[in-house]
């Protein structure tokens, strides 16, 4: 009679332990899922950003062609453009889930935003420029960089929300807990401080 | 992320939609059949779509979230293709799948646009406009232009293979051996976890949606592409990322 209750609360306990084990690896294995899509989409956004850093060499011997460009504003894009560079060999590896990495990321390329879309008010004036049809070609593949890097921004705020929220809903969170390190929440992108989208380039 | 949303349209079943009064119906109708031909030969999906407005969204995000909803261009390649134009905004965009931007880069779009579309526009030109906007993008593509559309089959993507093998036979009879005692002892318990593993597993998916997603409900490989012919437009799966050029006249 003992033997036999003993029997059955061991029973009881195994099946219970494998059943939260069942659903623990279910948990663990949705965020993984959603952990790399973020981090897949977190290599779309650096592509974009790559995309634009290989355009500025090219643009910049263009503009400088134009007579007289103004100095100033082609050497912020440049230093700019190197303060980019910097930062992406700095820290590459990890910087979709180290917050403090990715705000130095963010903010550089802001900042090289702000000063391409200053070159581009000030190409305003060279009419010279406009009429070039290899300026005309960079300048429409810039625009077309700008909205990629809009674009996967925001598919990366997508994924990294989507992580963050099923990371925090219980009971995923004791989980995620546990791993400590390998589920840290992601950050976001912002919106440039006085803009709601990447700086438009108008001409 | 963007906050007011203009709504997207439901996907157009034609290759040609014209909203608007844009076009000429006999012209619109003419182009629709050569697209449908177009897919046809090559796989690619070039479509028109011609609305009046975005709502004051950028036609920028309004056109990426279009091509987003319509999964234009079959899964895996992404080889769709969009023109838009927005009658009322007097704006209008190429978008270009990823698989895409290789042939129609930025620069290509933005000359197609400003010396092809816009000129005729302003001419008053709306069916040429368009006509000759979307030849100048099949020749950017590659081919001869609307009027020799190559008449070959598209090469058929194979269905990817999913290696099963005889692991993945003993592993999942175990697992269901298992599941059955489980079923038989305590059925409720073995309801409950079936639901657990469902539902964090489609929670799962449906949000990872970030990267793969689009494709989900398009039933794979060629999704539209099987039920697309005689029957009208339907995306295959296919995304893109912002490339392209817009314009405005």
């Amino acid at each position: 009679m003992g033997s036999k209750i003993a029997l059955l609360a061991i029973g009881a306990i195994v099946l219970i332990v494998i059943i939260v084990g069942l659903s623990a690896s279910g948990t663990y294995n949705s965020l993984v899922r959603l952990d790399q899509a973020a981090q897949a989409q977190w290599a779309q956004v650096e592509n974009a950003y790559q995309r634009r850093a290989d355009l500025i060499p090219n643009l910049v011997e263009t503009v400088k062609g134009a007579a007289n460009f103004e100095k100033d504003t082609l050497t912020a894009v440049t230093e700019a453009r190197a303060k980019v560079g910097q930062v992406t060999t700095g820290a590459m590896e990890n910087i979709a889930n180290d917050p403090a990495a990715f705000q130095r990321f963010q903010q550089a390329q802001d900042s090289l935003s702000s000063a391409l879309s200053r070159l581009m008010v000030v190409v305003e004036r060279y009419p010279e420029l406009k009429a070039n049809q290899n300026f005309r070609d960079l300048q429409a593949q810039l625009e077309g960089t700008e909205n990629r890097i809009t674009v996967e921004r925001m598919r990366f705020n997508e994924a990294a929300q989507a992580f963050n929220t099923k990371r925090e809903s219980f009971p995923t969170v004791l989980i995620a807990s546990f791993f400590g390190e390998r589920f840290k929440p992601k950050p976001y992108f912002k919106a440039q401080p006085g803009a709601e989208k990447a700086p438009q380039v108008k001409f | 992320m963007r906050g007011d949303q203009a709504p997207i349209p439901p996907s157009p079943t034609r290759w040609v939609t014209d909203t608007a009064g844009f076009m000429s119906a006999e012209a619109a109708h003419a182009l629709d059949a050569q697209l449908e031909a177009y897919e046809r030969a090559t796989g690619h999906q070039l479509l028109v779509y011609i609305g009046k407005t975005t709502g004051g969204v950028p036609i920028e995000d309004w056109a990426v979230r279009a091509f987003e909803a319509w999964k234009v261009g079959r899964k895996g390649m992404d080889d769709g293709l969009v023109l838009f134009i927005m009658a009322d905004d007097r704006k209008l965009r190429i978008e270009v799948g990823y698989g895409l931007e290789g042939q129609v880069p930025d620069a290509i779009a933005s000359r197609i646009i400003n010396e092809v579309i816009v000129p005729k526009i302003q001419a008053g030109e709306s069916d040429g406009a368009v006509t000759s906007g979307v030849d100048a993008v099949v020749r950017a593509l590659g081919g001869q232009g609307l009027s020799n559309l190559p008449t070959t089959t598209p090469p058929e993507r194979a269905p990817e293979e999913r290696p099963f093998t005889i692991w993945h036979l003993i592993i999942l009879g175990i697992i269901g051996i298992f599941f059955l005692i489980l079923l038989v002892t305590h059925p409720s318990l073995a309801i409950a976890l079936l639901i657990n593993i469902f539902a964090s597993g489609r929670r799962g998916d449906w949000r990872g949606g970030g990267n793969w997603g689009g494709g989900r409900s398009s039933g794979g490989f060629g999704g539209g592409f099987g039920g697309g012919f005689g029957g009208g437009f339907s995306g295959g799966g296919g995304r893109s990322g912002g490339g392209g050029a817009s314009g405005s006249w």
